[in-house]
């Protein structure tokens, strides 16, 4: 023990010595290298004339850049979609058989929990903060985010939660820990390790891990939130108003509202869990705060959660939809108010997630008012979606299909959340299927479609290069069919009374024989998911590695519709001075806000 | 917007900070869960170490000396409380007692307390040095 001890203060040592000496390097390049022109003493802005960043391994990890810390967001939720995917793909061949038969029930339920966790705190909200970090400042015309440092120190934070995450698999099979088994919804008592089973002493140091990790990941979010709400006030360009500010951004900035007071709260009710674990506090013990106060805590931060992975999305719809109509986004404000009232309901429904908890019913009651309300600007989203297409003249390039499909899917998301929230109806339908289908409709089908939408829309900004059209087209009806048979045939094993979290089916629920045949297309579904996103991932790939470089400045042909906006004003500006070296060219100022500013014309 | 006299414009859009940051936090966290002496208190140190460091950076302060020595005050603070919970009364036989036989939250006290101190040593060590030799 005195040796293990020593061993650790003799490693920690080296380590810190270590980063002594790479920044002390830094720090020498930084200082010695000479200026390009002028070599005063003090650094002047000398133009394009010297790097603003090293090269190779260490500009990644040094980058303050928001472009760059962008693209290491897209990546690092990439591979976590992929990490999050593998684990779904190998429950869902569990599930082909009623009976145990490829992977034990344990090994089912710890990949059970880190597809949800990887899902939602590694996949979706990195991923949107990957867009909002490349684009928000070009939108809103900002040099970069408010505080480029916190925005590279939110990244940072993200692989270790993810390793943290995940630490229980990278370690069972050398120890006891065991990978936690929690469900992402981490309900006391099982998640405090009351009970014998192997969620408490040391198999269960593999919850301590995931809760620290999801630490780490609230941190980051919380920190990113910041930034943008920061940028998105006062670093606006002077051409860029509250009239003209785009969708995204305004989604992004209520999304970011609602961070800064859901994660907080997630982090402190993470911490109060650890400390039950591990420190004897007895704050969601039967004899001390009870379990359902951490359903309370937890779902006062979960369901504002599911808006913050659904309303960005939302805002890229908006966004993308108009530019493929040939027109713009009808009732644009109307879209930024169903916005607004959603951040702010959001807030006021968590307890419909437990109706079935034996709450006062007076409390149920008003939980259920306010759910059926929030459906209202969500149909309000829905329904200008639909009037800007009406009429239009829609071109079917891969975003816009992905656009298409998104409005599709949300509409059955949408609407069997409405059913569920009719406390007598989810009393039936609570912990089935259905609920599994209903989240994963807007999951799967309105936030990773649009992220897909979001891709294709801008990959040329972002690699220069133009994507394989064909590819992307199989890419979206493999996704597009393969998402609806494997979550429509949920929602009808959830009707039949399949209970959800489990890794067989042999107990007597329903028609045992209609139960399986839905399983197996269930699974069915999700083999074609997984042919669909290796054919994007090789199509992202190859595109970026070896497609020619994109000549065309308005690959979209945004500007005969008037809806050539910033992003892509500031790309034309980077490829013309590539090009020239030239001086700027006159800008004018286009966002997809409500009201013009420049009056439209110079847009024609 | 973060030139320092003396410092060239070369690579201003890096920055080694963010990431010891993180790696800071995170062995500060994982130590004192976990009560491993060794990385709590290099982590802790690797913490406040990288703030002074980023906010120096960044021009907010011309000195990391004051800023470093601070947070090991609030770190002292921090473990002190710690280790008066931990009290029986508030007398010098309770806490040799207490010390004597350290259990698990004593053991991050003095995590805590010892990284403090260790700041605010170097910190007003190098508010010294630097005085000395400007
Ligand atoms: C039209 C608005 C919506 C309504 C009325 C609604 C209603 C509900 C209700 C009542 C439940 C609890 C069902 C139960 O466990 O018995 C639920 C679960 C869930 N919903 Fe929704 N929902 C809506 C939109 C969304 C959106 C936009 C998302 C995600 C982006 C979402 C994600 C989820 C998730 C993840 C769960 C399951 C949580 C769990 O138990 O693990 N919902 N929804
Ligand atoms: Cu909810």
């Amino acid at each position: 023990m005195v040796e293990a001890q020593l061993v650790l203060t003799a490693l920690m040592g080296l380590f810190l010595a270590g980063v002594a000496v790479w920044l002390s390097r830094i720090e020498d390049w930084r200082s010695y290298t000479p200026l390009a022109g002028g070599g005063g003493a003090v650094g002047e802005e000398s133009g394009y004339a010297h790097n603003e960043k090293p090269s190779g391994l260490i500009r990644w990890l040094t980058t303050v850049d928001h472009k760059d810390i962008g693209i290491l967001y897209g990546v690092y939720s990439i591979i976590a979609f992929a990490v999050g995917g593998i684990m779904v793909i190998l429950m869902r061949t569990e599930l082909l058989t009623p009976d145990e038969a490829i992977i034990g029930s344990q090994f089912y339920n710890s990949l059970l929990t880190s597809h949800g966790i990887t899902m939602l705190f590694l996949f979706g909200t990195p991923m949107i903060a990957a867009f909002g970090n490349y684009f928000i400042p070009l939108l809103v015309n900002a040099e970069d985010m408010a505080f480029p440092r916190i925005n590279a120190i939110a990244f940072w934070m993200l692989p270790p939660g993810a390793l943290l995450v995940w630490a229980g698999f990278l370690v069972v099979p050398f120890t006891d820990i065991q990978p936690a088994q929690t469900a992402w919804t981490l309900y006391t008592p099982l998640s405090a390790g009351v009970g014998t089973g192997t969620q408490a002493g040391v198999s269960g140091l593999g919850i301590d891990f995931m809760l620290l990790g999801l630490h780490f990941t609230g941190l980051s979010a919380t920190m990113g939130a910041i930034n943008f709400i920061a940028t998105i006030f006062t670093d606006r360009g002077s051409d860029v108003n509250w009239a003209n500010l785009d969708i995204f951004s305004w989604t992004m900035l209520t999304q970011s509202g609602l961070i800064l007071f859901a994660f907080p709260l997630l982090g402190s009710a993470l911490i109060m869990l650890l400390l039950d674990r591990n420190f004897g506090t007895t704050f969601f013990l039967a004899e001390g705060g009870g379990p359902i106060l951490w359903q309370h805590l937890f779902w006062f931060f979960g369901h504002p959660e599911v808006y913050i992975l659904a309303l960005p999305p939302m805002g890229l719809v908006s966004f993308i939809l108009p530019k493929f109509s040939g027109r713009k986004l009808f009732g644009f404000k109307f879209v930024v108010y169903s916005t607004l009232a959603i951040g702010v309901l959001s807030f006021g429904v968590w307890a419909h997630h437990m109706f079935a908890t034996g709450i006062d019913p007076r409390i149920r009651a008003s939980f259920e008012a306010v759910s059926l309300a929030i459906a209202i600007p969500s149909a309000v989203k829905v329904f200008n979606w639909t009037t800007t297409l009406w009429g239009g003249n829609l071109r079917l390039t891969a975003p816009m299909l992905f656009c298409v499909g998104a409005v599709s899917n949300f509409i059955f998301g949408g609407v069997t959340g409405v059913f569920t929230a009719a406390i007598p109806i989810d009393l039936v339908l609570h912990d089935t299927y259905y609920i599994v289908g209903h989240f994963h409709y807007i999951l799967m089908g309105l936030l990773a479609f649009t992220v897909f939408a979001g891709i294709y829309y801008w990959f040329p900004i972002i690699t220069g290069k133009m994507y394989q059209k064909r590819l992307a087209k199989w890419h979206f009806w493999l996704t597009m069919i393969g998402t609806n048979i494997t979550f429509f045939a949920m929602l009808l094993l959830g009707y039949l009374g399949m209970p959800r979290r489990y890794a067989t089916y042999t107990f007597g629920v329903g028609p045992q024989q209609i139960i399986e045949v839905l399983h197996q297309v269930t699974t069915l579904g999700a083999f074609i998911l997984l042919v669909g996103q290796i054919i994007w991932v090789w199509n992202m790939i190859q595109s970026w590695y070896e497609a020619p470089t994109l000549q065309d400045n308005d690959p979209w042909d945004l500007k005969e519709t008037g809806q050539f906006t910033n992003e892509w004003g500031w790309n034309e500006r980077r490829l013309e001075t590539a090009i020239a070296d030239g001086g700027e060219e006159e800008e004018a100022t286009m966002t997809d806000g409500g009201d013009p500013v420049d009056g439209s014309a110079d847009a024609e | 917007m973060d030139d320092q006299p003396g410092l060239s414009d070369q690579y201003r859009m890096s920055s080694p900070w963010p990431l010891i940051v993180v790696l800071g936090l995170l062995f500060s966290e994982l130590g004192l869960l976990f009560n491993v002496f060794p990385v709590a208190v290099g982590g802790l140190l690797l913490f406040v170490g990288a703030i002074a460091g980023i906010v120096l950076e960044s021009g907010y302060a011309d000195r990391p000396w004051n800023l470093l020595a601070g947070l090991g005050v609030a770190l002292c603070v921090l473990g002190a409380l710690v280790t008066v919970t931990q009290l029986d009364s508030v007398t010098l036989d309770a806490i040799t007692t207490v010390v004597g036989q350290p259990n698990g939250i004593v053991g991050r006290g003095v995590e805590l307390l010892i990284a403090g101190i260790v700041s605010v040593v170097i910190g007003a060590g190098g508010r010294v040095a630097e005085s000395e030799s400007i």
